[in-house]
């Protein structure tokens, strides 16, 4: 057995023992995968897994190094870029991934980003 | 600052080019010769043509501390780099029909499923799939 692979054995023993906490996590990411459109929030996932919001949100950023919201968030705003250069209109964008507020969306997609949407939009995607 | 492109040693630029486009489908992006038969050679994703490239990057042929590291690697089974799947399995299955040796077969890792394999230019690469 080379090193690589005692070591991925050493890591799997060390740090991903306890399934319970990694099917939960995984149940909640493929939850956000399924559902990032609708509005979301803690409280929800924490009934949708029936474990504590708070110790959800640590056993969550402990195995994916994000909370669940920036997961959210990530994930909206790669789908948003997918539908802008689908075609649709930065609103339409918006909306249609969940966001709410157009000003809220055209922030996170800048910090995100790097560029607003609509600079994005005449980037050529880039 | 951005990054735009990441590079791997190859100890054949050739070789190289025919398995990442042939097998992985890569596709090649930007080929320019720069002397002594080497090559400024980038690829990109297929899946992801507008996304960072990979420069084939030819030093373990000519300099060699970069032939050292890079064997040293390969012998420890260590990955150079890692690329993203949607699928491991699926991946696994389909490169080993067209002859891809995989020194890891698809294991789950926690929140990752992942694989390695031997790119015949002398590095181990990972494909990594996010559950």
């Amino acid at each position: 057995m080379n090193l690589y692979k005692k070591e991925i054995l050493r890591i799997k023993d060390d740090c991903y023992s306890n399934q319970w906490q990694l099917d939960t996590v995984i149940g909640l990411r493929n939850y956000i995968n399924n559902n990032f459109k609708e509005n979301l929030n803690l409280d929800l996932f924490s009934r949708i897994r029936f474990v504590s919001k708070y110790h959800l949100l640590r056993l969550f950023k402990r195995y994916y190094g994000q909370t669940p919201n920036q997961y959210l968030i990530d994930k909206r705003i790669e789908k948003a870029k997918v539908y802008i250069k689908n075609g649709l209109s930065i609103s339409e964008a918006c909306y249609e991934v969940g966001f709410e507020s157009l000003s809220s969306f055209s922030t996170l997609f800048k910090r995100k980003t790097g560029f607003s949407p609509r600079a994005y939009q005449k980037s050529n995607f880039r | 600052m951005k990054i735009k492109l990441v590079s791997i040693p190859v100890d054949n630029q050739d070789k190289a080019l025919e398995f990442y486009t042939e097998k992985l489908n890569f596709v090649k992006k930007i080929d320019i010769p720069v002397g002594d038969g080497n090559r400024w050679l980038t690829l990109v994703a297929g899946e992801e043509q507008d996304g960072p490239e990979l420069l084939l990057e030819p030093s373990p042929k000519d300099f060699e501390p970069a032939r050292t590291y890079q064997k040293a690697l390969f012998d420890a089974g260590l990955p150079y780099t890692q690329f993203d799947v949607a699928d491991v399995e699926k991946e696994y299955e389909r490169l080993t029909k067209l002859g891809v040796v995989f020194s890891v077969k698809p294991m789950e890792m926690g929140t990752s499923k992942l694989a390695v394999f031997d790119d015949t230019c002398g590095n181990h690469i990972q494909i990594v799939e996010i559950l």
